[in-house]
């Protein structure tokens, strides 16, 4: 048997709708004193994931959203018995209970900013070309020659680096009024200025849309997406002392690759 | 997935195995993506997500498998 799992849910109570989960097996809740884990039981592992796959998983967990708080397991997480998932519970119990607790009436929103990064870093390459112009290296010997175009590098870099700064404090200042917790991740490529979960309460949601609505009509030169609203998949926390992800796998088969 | 707000079905699934490969509650730590190279959405993603299988061999490692230690 293999049983895959969607989500920590905070009810133990039996799910009243029919939701098909995976290969349209009905999923169920395995409940664990005051929270559940909610899963499907298949009689083999599946084959060939594809995206319809993933699509499912994020459905199921999605619906499952609507009337509960959830702690999403991550895709494809599969336990080969239903002790070793009641174990798993039984071990986190406090981590999952903690997570439910603050994750309450939550959910995530994604922003990802772009912005012309090639365009402004040529920008600064000239600007710092005719900054050194006039710059005469008296013995223009091949180590100086190198350490100059280190030290160019860099400088253009740290500009670079805080023009971004200085667009995503702004940015950020406009969300940061309606927001519970956030993770900003800048520069992810020259051209992604900033990626962001925004995590925030149900009731503020329609706000935080409208505020992003108008920022994104704002003229300028970047480019806003938004998405959501997920489920708090950035906002799950654990310590290491409340993982206990580094036990060894009950079997070694190739479903107990991924198998707890 | 009614609820998401995108600007187009790409980057929805961009975004949700973004989320869904190395996020939430995770087992093991092994499936570390990123896919948010600018490039990667607007010119390869229809290409990259025609299957896990497919981006795994982009990825240059097994889909399955995961030894390591979670983050």
């Amino acid at each position: 048997m293999k049983i895959y799992t969607y989500a920590i849910i905070d009810s133990n109570s039996k799910i009243s709708d029919t939701i098909n989960g995976l290969e349209g097996i009905g999923v169920y809740n395995i409940p664990y004193r005051d929270m559940g884990i909610v899963v499907s039981s298949h009689s083999e592992q599946i084959q060939n994931i594809t995206k319809d796959h993933i699509l499912k998983y994020e459905e199921i967990v999605e619906r499952l959203m609507e009337d509960f708080t959830v702690l999403p397991m991550r895709f494809l997480t599969l336990f080969n018995r239903e002790e070793d998932v009641l174990l798993m519970m039984q071990e986190h119990y406090n981590g999952f209970k903690g997570n439910l607790d603050r994750l309450r009436n939550k959910v995530e929103f994604g922003i990802k900013v772009i912005w012309q990064g090639e365009t402004i870093k040529n920008r600064i390459i000239e600007s710092s070309k005719k900054c050194y112009a006039n710059l005469v290296i008296p013995d223009n010997s091949p180590g100086k020659s190198f350490v100059k175009e280190k030290f160019e590098k860099y400088k253009i870099d740290k500009e670079f680096e805080e023009e971004a700064d200085r667009c995503i404090t702004i940015i950020d200042y406009f969300f940061s009024r309606f927001i519970a917790e956030k993770k900003l991740e800048k520069l992810k490529s020259d051209n992604l200025l900033l990626s962001a979960s925004y995590l925030i309460e149900k009731e503020k949601q329609k706000d935080f849309i409208e505020v992003f609505e108008k920022i994104r009509a704002a003229p300028g030169d970047l480019k806003f997406l938004l998405s959501g609203p997920w489920p708090p998949y950035n906002f799950i926390v654990f310590t290491k002392n409340a993982n206990m992800f580094n036990r060894k796998p009950v079997s070694q088969d190739r479903a107990g690759e991924n198998a707890i | 997935m009614d609820s998401v707000i995108t600007e187009s079905k790409e980057v929805t699934l961009l975004e949700i195995l973004d989320r869904i490969l190395d996020k939430g509650v995770v087992i093991s730590g092994d499936l570390v993506i990123s896919l948010a190279e600018i490039d990667l959405i607007y010119v390869g993603l229809k290409v990259l997500i025609s299957s896990v299988e497919t981006m795994e061999r982009l990825r240059g490692a097994p889909f399955a498998g995961a030894t390591e230690e979670p983050t």
